[in-house]
């Protein structure tokens, strides 16, 4: 059995596009060019080629449509059963057989024509048989036109159905035309169905999905039903009794108390006596709509009996209004609940459910003492818990009152404002009054402090906190001074030490060595610390002087480096006459990737320079300067 | 409207845009400045398509066109009077009638003796041998070159069997073995498929009618039993002449007019 999927079936073209198209691919996918000097087996098998590839183009074609559209067999009877009344069966088969007969009649006229054209000996010949065998594949679809049509409406309107899942749960609304149902869905769903004063707005079925206890419930509205017998009823109200009759789902017959759709109570209770038999072992439910407008104990006697017999065979009664939204909540919760405990009383009937059963296990502990373990609510918690019970009014929001208000609402902040004089919340505060610039006096005490600030400064200043200074220096940094000259007379000396040996050892990789500034970076940081702790506040001169010192040091560190490491095309190397023929052996190695535009050694890229996208295909209009 | 309409839903809950009737209008007078665009702009085989098309399109616009205007004038309608009406004082001449039926049985009989009918194509162009026999070469060597073979569309009767391949001088092959054919009634103008029951003559060659080979010209004898044709005499006509108007081996189905 096919997975069908309503909304993924093929357009089915009308049959002059559908020839248009298969003709044009047929010209523009084959080879076209033959002459009268060929071989005969190659002008043969040209145009043996063309019948062959019409055919099969066809062929796919009409497959895909015969595969695409259900078959009433294989889909759930709700649907079968839809798609008879908004189709009709009949009209439905007929046209797929006559889509079935053409694909057929197309293969055999491509078999036949390809067996004459085994005999042909002259190209004309040919060419006649293939233009005869075309000729006829298309007359045959011209013929399917009707059908061609038939099956595009089909298909649009099918992929428009609503998608109802048939097993899931379900509540379904029925009733007289007029009495609510689609008020009732667009209330307890976000369905946003139509709704009109004049009967038959709904003409379909419409599905809207709402949440309870966690799980997800399907309600389907249906048109309205009046009340006659089965074989007058037209299209729309079949919809509805389809709907019924293969949804197990649960029913809300939906009446109207006030009776302001136009039909009596009477009258309603006739119609549901009538479709009872549909209601067979189905949970059910009667919605008394409309009681805003009328209620039930306002009713007449003979009226007020009607509901009072429903109720006493066991069909509960229940009032509503989906205009103040009372009792609709209770319908829903009452509906559901039937509805579960009637779909786990069918599970737990059948055989699957045995399997389950004996896996589930529900594991209580022992009790190991007296003492009672509770669960923890903290107190907030528990509070709040009240509060919603109890439905405590929280604090106005602001929400609440622009609900209130509606358009008349505007945003007020100033109102939360905190000031000594409350009358003068919602007073303008100006700019600019006097000449003065009002946020310069937010404070009162601002140019005391501005003054203060500046006087400030100006200390510090004499105090020379922000000269560098040279002369200030204790004892401590003296003796760093003179231990970091010791330092760098001794390291200028070992320079010039290495440099006599003359010791040609095996040379390391710089990055096997230690670094070499590691010891002047210790003598450095010591004197950073030293320098921190004490004269935190100096940091600006520390660090000026700094860099005048530390100008030095790396002047004769790259010269130490430069004169250990020399370049690499001069390693290794003994005389000119080495460096030379190394230099030209490197020349000679480069010269092949040179000429062939790469990059280097590793350049491994293969260039397109006859695109297939530029230069094959048909000559088509255009000359040869640009194809 | 049904649930899943949303265009429609939003166009009837909200409207259309403030300019849709505007640009609605615009657009339907761009379309004359577009159409021509394309018919000037088109090449190649689109090209003769759309000419193809728009053409047949003029000529029924015309068609109406004039229809239109022919409903204002008043015109002499020819078909008023039905063919064959007589006059009163014609009415009771039955007598004559049947004797032109005997005589034109004799007639028939008598043209058939000499052999000429009435055909729609009196003259056909002559097929030669080498067009329609094909030499076939056997032999160990493949120098014997006594065989033929039909290139053309030819009709064997039920009741054949091949002589033994090493004796058959002309091969008919399978392929282009037909049995029915396509019959058009030249005053009903309908056209029927009926089996063939014979080749009665083919004009180039009295080889080619006892070979069976049908061409262009050739008279065949056809089942018309499907017809229902009733002779005066109250006898079922189950056999009449055709004439092939086609060329059967170009167009792989034989096409006939039948000879009333």
């Amino acid at each position: 059995m096919a997975l069908y999927n309503f909304k993924k079936i093929m357009v089915v073209p009308t049959a002059k596009d559908f020839i248009d198209i298969t003709l044009s691919k047929t010209q523009r996918k084959t080879p076209t060019v033959v002459h009268k000097h060929y071989q005969i087996h190659r002008i043969r098998h040209f145009y043996m080629r063309k019948v062959k590839f019409t055919q099969q183009n066809y062929h796919d074609r009409l497959s895909q449509i015969l595969t695409d559209f259900p078959k009433l067999d294989d889909i759930h009877p709700f649907y079968a059963d839809l798609m008879n009344v908004l189709y009709d069966k009949d009209h439905y088969k007929l046209a797929l057989g006559q889509i079935n007969i053409a694909k057929n009649l197309i293969d055999n006229v491509a078999k036949d024509y390809v067996r004459l054209m085994k005999y042909g000996d002259s190209l004309y010949r040919c060419k006649q048989l293939k233009r005869a065998a075309l000729g006829r594949m298309c007359t045959i679809l011209k013929r399917q036109k009707s059908s061609l049509e038939y099956l595009e409406q089909v298909r649009q309107h099918l992929s428009r159905l609503p998608s109802i899942d048939p097993n899931t749960r379900t509540l379904l609304l029925c009733g007289y035309p007029n009495v609510g149902k689609s008020s009732f869905i667009n209330k307890v769903t976000r369905a946003d169905v139509d709704v009109q004063p004049y009967a038959f707005t709904t003409k379909s079925l419409f599905v809207g999905h709402m949440d309870y206890r966690y799980l997800r419930w399907q309600v389907v509205d249906t048109p309205g039903i009046l009340d006659h017998p089965l074989e007058e009823r037209n299209t729309i109200e079949m919809q509805a009794i389809t709907a019924l009759a293969h949804l197990r789902a649960a029913v809300l017959y939906v009446m109207d108390v006030s009776e302001q759709c136009g039909h009596t109570l009477q009258e309603q209770l006739e119609l549901f006596n009538s479709i009872r038999p549909l209601f067979a072992n189905k949970p059910l439910i009667v919605v008394a709509n409309k009681c805003d407008v009328k209620k039930i104990t306002e009713l007449s006697e003979e009226n007020q009996k009607i509901f009072a017999d429903l109720t006493a065979e066991g069909i509960p009664v229940i009032e509503t209004s989906t205009l103040t939204e009372e009792g609709v909540m209770q319908v829903k919760t009452e509906a559901c609940d039937r509805l579960l405990a009637d779909r786990v009383e069918n599970k737990m009937k059948g055989k699957k459910v045995h399997d389950v059963l004996n896996r589930l296990h529900l594991a209580m502990p022992a009790k190991r003492d007296d003492k009672e373990r509770p669960p923890f609510i903290p107190e907030g918690a528990l509070i709040r818990k009240r509060a919603m019970e109890v439905d405590a009014p929280k604090r106005r929001l602001e929400r609440d009152l622009e609900v209130e208000l509606g358009d008349d609402y505007i945003l007020d902040l100033q109102k939360y404002w905190d000031l000594m004089n409350e009358e003068e919340k919602h007073d303008r505060v100006p700019e600019v009054w006097e000449g003065h610039n009002i946020a310069d006096y937010i404070d009162p005490d601002i140019m005391k402090k501005l003054e203060d600030l500046e006087k400030e400064e100006e200390l510090k200043e004499r105090a020379g906190e922000y000269d560098s200074d040279d002369e200030s220096e204790d004892e401590d940094m003296q003796e760093i001074r003179v231990l970091a000259k010791q330092i760098r007379e001794k390291k200028q000396l070992l320079i010039v030490q290495s440099k006599d040996k003359d010791v040609h050892g095996p040379r390391m990789p710089r990055t096997t060595t230690k670094v070499r500034g590691g010891g002047q970076f210790k003598i450095i940081t010591a004197v950073s610390v030293l320098v921190c702790t004490r004269f935190a506040r100096r940091s600006r001169s520390i660090t000026k002087k700094r860099k005048r010192e530390a100008s030095a040091p790396p002047t004769s560190k790259t010269r130490s480096q430069s004169a250990s490491r020399p370049p690499r095309d001069q390693s290794g190397i003994r005389d000119p006459k080495m460096a030379k023929k190394a230099k030209k052996m490197m020349k000679n190695s480069q010269k092949d990737m040179n000429r062939q535009g790469k990059k280097g050694e590793a350049d491994r890229h293969v260039f397109d320079l006859k695109p297939k996208h530029l230069l094959a295909g048909k000559r088509k209009s255009g000359t040869n300067d640009y194809r | 409207m049904p649930q899943n309409e949303h265009i429609e839903l939003h166009r009837k809950r909200h409207g259309q845009r403030l300019d849709h009737h505007e640009r609605k209008r615009k657009k339907e007078s761009r379309e004359v400045h577009e159409r021509s665009h394309k018919a000037k702009k088109l090449i190649g085989l689109k090209a003769k398509l759309y000419h193809k098309q728009r053409h047949a399109e003029k000529i029924q616009m015309k068609k109406t066109l004039k229809m239109h205007e022919q409903r204002k004038t008043k015109q002499k309608n020819d078909d008023k009077t039905p063919e064959g009406a007589v006059p009163a004082y014609l009415l009771d001449r039955e007598g004559q009638s049947r004797a032109k039926v005997l005589s034109n049985m004799i007639k028939q009989k008598r043209k058939e003796k000499a052999g000429k009918w009435e055909v729609p194509l009196p003259k056909v162009r002559a097929q030669g041998e080498t067009e329609v026999l094909k030499v076939i070469k056997t032999g160990k060597r493949q120098k014997k070159a006594w065989k033929r073979m039909v290139t053309k569309v030819c009709f064997v009767g039920d009741g054949f069997t091949r002589k033994p391949p090493k004796y058959e001088r002309f091969i008919r092959p399978m392929g282009l073995r037909f049995k029915k054919a396509h019959v058009t009634h030249p005053e009903l103008k309908a056209t029927f498929c009926l089996p063939i029951l014979g080749v009665k003559k083919n004009p180039s060659s009295p080889l080619y009618t006892s070979l069976g080979v049908i061409t262009k010209g050739t008279v065949v004898e056809v089942n018309v039993s499907e017809l229902g044709l009733v002779t005066q005499g109250g006898k079922v006509i189950w056999g009449k002449y055709a004439q092939v108007t086609n060329n059967p081996e170009n167009d792989g189905c034989i096409n006939a007019v039948l000879l009333v």
